[in-house]
């Protein structure tokens, strides 16, 4: 039943589309070349390997799905100070009780993220602008931290990045994200945060409290950074105070191949999810093959037309139902 | 059922910039009653209605519904006040459920069950549109007239004690203008107040038990149901020295002589599912073009001008040396063969806001004053200038300023200059007057008609049946995607005019209006 009626979600939701076609044919081409993926070791690697990517681009949706354009371009770097931050000042301190370094890691993002909703919504600068200052200071202040990667991640934390067991306590993580998602979107924050985004005066004039939603969708934002920040502690069990940053790019690319749409009014848990999984299938698919020194490079290029692809093939399809 | 004052507007005053869109607005509504605002456009209407429903704040003066002030929609949500808008807002993405209730829930729950909702959404808009709907589907891909239905179905589902419709009934037919009257007779019977924003007499003639009648900002009269007539509301509507002044700017009609035809459009299809019609321009007049919001006359202009492809048809101008018609199949053909468009939406389709006032009357002529290598000879371009802000008395200050520091008709007077310069043969005018002061109106009448009288010929369509009289030597009413009625010289007149937009003849728009009066 429930398969069903998520099959009835993706026919009816056209965005879904082309990230659900993408991702059959991605895992068709790793069970030909790599089945190794499908064993509990290698699944229980890729979770591991993907739920940051994951979180961050979670992170992203509501921000985006509020529109005025605002994609959040400080989230690979907040993620970045949330790591560093956590080794050197807490665990640093002494301070390992995983009950704090949840609580700061969650709170640490949502108080970031208020702050910088408040300057977009009452100092009203534009939100690239904001957010691309916040990635530059927040870059710049990783650094301050933590000159260069060092540190270890609490011993409770050691045992998560290991990558042998698929219900590992990433995976409840996972979960735990999916879990807000999922009480979020049964709320009516969703549908006016969705309203907002499609159409802020409608929303506005319809007696939606727009500065509170997009406040609401920065927040909850930041609580997915926080989460996403425990993974990528647990997946390298250490600090890293550039690395971080990379996630920036990684998730608005995942966005976007999760069909979700930068103006805003459209996107979804389900969608992102997908991207980030496509993404990590991509670089994944690639790994396999060997183009020695310069992988990396093929791997950006490839996310980069694969990108331009899907959104094509986007544009085509919402054209032809246009034309129907 | 006790009538209560539920609405009531003291003083109230509001100016953008320079623009004192309310003076002084003194207003009173009650419960159990349909009360229209009527006024001219650029009257105050709908900043009289948005300052009611909280999307503006008074300046001055004070406004009370139900014995509260409104600061923001949610105050006025609160309350149980719900506005339609002008506008057709309405989010693409969403589904016609999420659209319909849109804002009704407190922050974080939902008041009502989607079951329910839904039962209770489908009963209403199957009423409202008239065939059966899908509440699932995606809005963006619905026609304009069902987003339309969706826009006033969101307000009579919350149940307003107090509807303002504003200008709502713009896009829809007749037929479905009845059906929305019959929702407004069954909220009136609960004893919500019904505002009505119009200036559609015949409209407000036929439902509203009272009216308050607006003139530059300033409410100037209050009319009880049996004093509604158009008689009385135009008296009201219209300043005293603004009809003689009319009656004087007759500018007089074309010569009847000479009447070569410049510009000719053969089965034109100007809007989907219109029927072709075949158009004509005669040299020295001007040709006015009227129709409701959405009936193709707009599409046809466009069309003439080339800024939009026509679904069928073609359209050929005389040629220079006058002995044969030249296709026009392009923009570009339109420019070289002397065909300008001048639109009245200023912000969207004439200036650059960026721009100063020189620039923005130059734009169109650069190329026409090239020297060698392609450089932009100022000097003719100033010579230009001086001539078309003379011609047209621009009130301004240094011609660097950026556009923006122009009032509104004094940016039009800048556009329409722009059209001049190019020494046009064929000027078409996309509603230039909207929101222009009566003075500038008077220079563009004067104008025009010099420009027809120098044997070129112009096409102007307006919102506002007013400004054809004395003016127009014919006008072409659209209906239905094509031309309704061409009407002469002698037969323009406002109720001619009004009945043709409609798609009725004279003596059913008279019937129309009375109906209601008999009951």
């Amino acid at each position: 039943m429930s398969l069903r009626k998520s099959l009835s979600v993706l026919a009816q939701d056209r965005s879904l589309f082309v990230p659900a076609a993408l991702f059959a044919a991605l895992i068709i081409g790793v069970l030909l070349l790599s089945p190794r993926l499908f064993t509990v070791n290698g699944l229980a690697g890729a979770i591991l390997v993907a739920t940051p990517l994951i979180l961050t681009t979670l992170a992203l949706t509501p921000i985006v799905m509020a529109g005025r354009g605002s994609v959040d371009l400080s989230v690979g770097p907040l993620l970045g100070f949330i790591n560093v931050t956590l080794i050197s000042w807490l665990v640093g301190n002494g301070i390992t009780s995983p009950f704090a370094v949840i609580a700061w890691v969650v709170c640490l993002g949502a108080a970031y993220q208020l702050m910088q909703a408040l300057i977009i919504i009452y100092v009203r600068i534009a939100p690239i602008i904001v957010t691309l200052a916040s990635f530059l200071i927040l870059s710049g202040l990783n650094l301050m931290v933590m000159s260069r990667p060092e540190g270890v991640a609490p011993d409770w934390m050691l045992s998560w990045g290991a990558g042998t067991s698929i219900f590992s306590p990433v995976l409840l993580l996972l979960v735990a994200a999916f879990a807000i998602w999922a009480i979020m979107r049964r709320t009516s924050f969703y549908s006016h945060l969705r309203m907002t985004g499609a159409d802020e005066r409608m929303a506005y004039t319809s007696g939606v409290q727009v500065d509170l939603i997009r406040i609401v969708a920065h927040v909850l934002g930041g609580v997915f950074v926080g989460l996403a920040a425990l993974s990528y502690t647990a997946l390298i069990s250490s600090g890293d105070p550039t690395q971080g940053s990379t996630y920036t790019l990684q998730a608005v690319t995942a966005l976007v191949l999760g069909g979700a749409n930068l103006a805003g009014g459209r996107g979804g848990a389900v969608g992102s999810t997908l991207g980030a999984i496509n993404m990590f299938l991509i670089s994944y698919l690639l790994s396999t093959f060997s183009f020695g020194t310069v992988s990396g490079f093929v791997t950006q290029m490839a996310f980069g037309l694969i990108l331009v692809g899907s959104l094509l093939v986007n544009v085509f399809l919402i054209r032809r139902q246009a034309a129907n | 059922m006790p009538k209560q004052v539920t609405v009531r507007l003291t003083e109230v005053a509001k100016s953008f910039g320079e623009t004192r869109a309310l003076k002084k607005c003194n207003f009173e509504a009650c419960s159990g009653e349909v009360h229209a605002i009527v006024g001219e456009n650029g009257s105050g209407k709908s900043t009289m209605a948005k300052i009611m429903s909280g999307v503006l704040n008074a300046d001055a003066g004070e406004a009370l519904i139900l014995n509260e002030r409104i600061l923001t929609p949610l105050d006025a949500k609160r309350i149980g006040l719900a506005t339609i808008f002008q506008e057709v807002l309405v989010a693409d993405e969403a589904s016609v459920l999420d659209n319909l209730y849109v804002g009704c829930d407190s922050f974080f729950s939902m008041r009502t069950s989607t079951e329910e909702r839904a039962r209770e959404a489908q009963a209403l808009l199957d009423r409202l549109v008239g065939h059966p709907m899908d509440l699932k589907a995606t809005v963006g891909d619905l026609p304009l007239s069902v987003k339309q239905w969706i826009v006033i179905a969101r307000a009579i589902l919350r149940r307003p004690k107090v509807l303002i419709l504003d200008e709502s009934s713009a896009a829809l037919d007749l037929d479905a203008t009845l059906r929305l009257h019959e929702e407004i007779d069954r909220l009136r019977a609960t004893g919500s107040t019904v505002i009505i924003v119009t200036h559609r007499i015949a409209e407000l003639v036929r439902i509203a038990d009272r009216a308050t009648v607006l003139r530059d900002g300033v409410t100037v009269g209050q009319l009880q149901k049996h004093e509604i007539t158009e008689a009385n509301l135009l008296a009201l509507m219209t300043p005293a020295d603004r009809r003689l002044s009319e009656a004087a700017n007759t500018s007089g009609r074309a010569s009847q002589g000479d009447r070569t035809i410049v510009l000719k459009a053969s089965d034109m299809i100007a809007q989907r599912g219109g029927a072709p019609f075949n158009f004509t321009l005669e040299a020295g007049s001007i040709v006015g073009v009227a129709g409701l919001d959405g009936q193709g006359q707009d599409a046809f202009l466009r069309a003439v001008a080339r800024i939009l492809a026509p679904f069928g048809g073609d359209v050929h101008i005389r040629s220079e040396d006058g002995n044969e018609m030249a296709a026009v199949h392009s923009l570009l053909d339109a420019a070289r063969l002397g065909i300008v468009y001048v639109s009245g939406d200023r912000k969207r389709e004439g200036i650059f806001p960026q721009q100063s006032i020189f620039e923005n009357l130059a734009i169109g002529i650069y190329r026409r004053n090239l020297g060698p290598c392609g450089v932009i000879r100022k000097s003719e371009l100033r010579k230009t200038f001086a001539r078309e802000v003379d011609r047209f008395r621009v009130k301004m200050g240094s011609s660097q300023n950026r556009i923006t520091s122009l009032s509104g008709g004094n940016q039009q007077k800048i556009l329409i200059g722009r059209a001049f310069a190019n020494d046009p043969r064929v000027i078409i005018l996309n509603d230039p007057a909207r929101g222009v002061d009566l003075g500038t109106k008077r220079d563009l009448y004067r104008e025009l008609r010099a420009f027809a009288d120098r044997g070129g010929a112009v096409i102007y369509l307006s919102s506002e049946i007013e400004e054809f009289l004395g003016f127009a030597d014919r006008v072409d009413v659209f209906h239905g995607g094509s031309v309704f009625r061409s009407l002469r010289a002698h037969e323009i007149e406002e109720e001619a005019i009004l009945a043709a937009m409609f798609g009725q003849s004279k003596a059913e728009i008279v019937e129309f209006t009375t109906e209601r009066k008999v009951h």
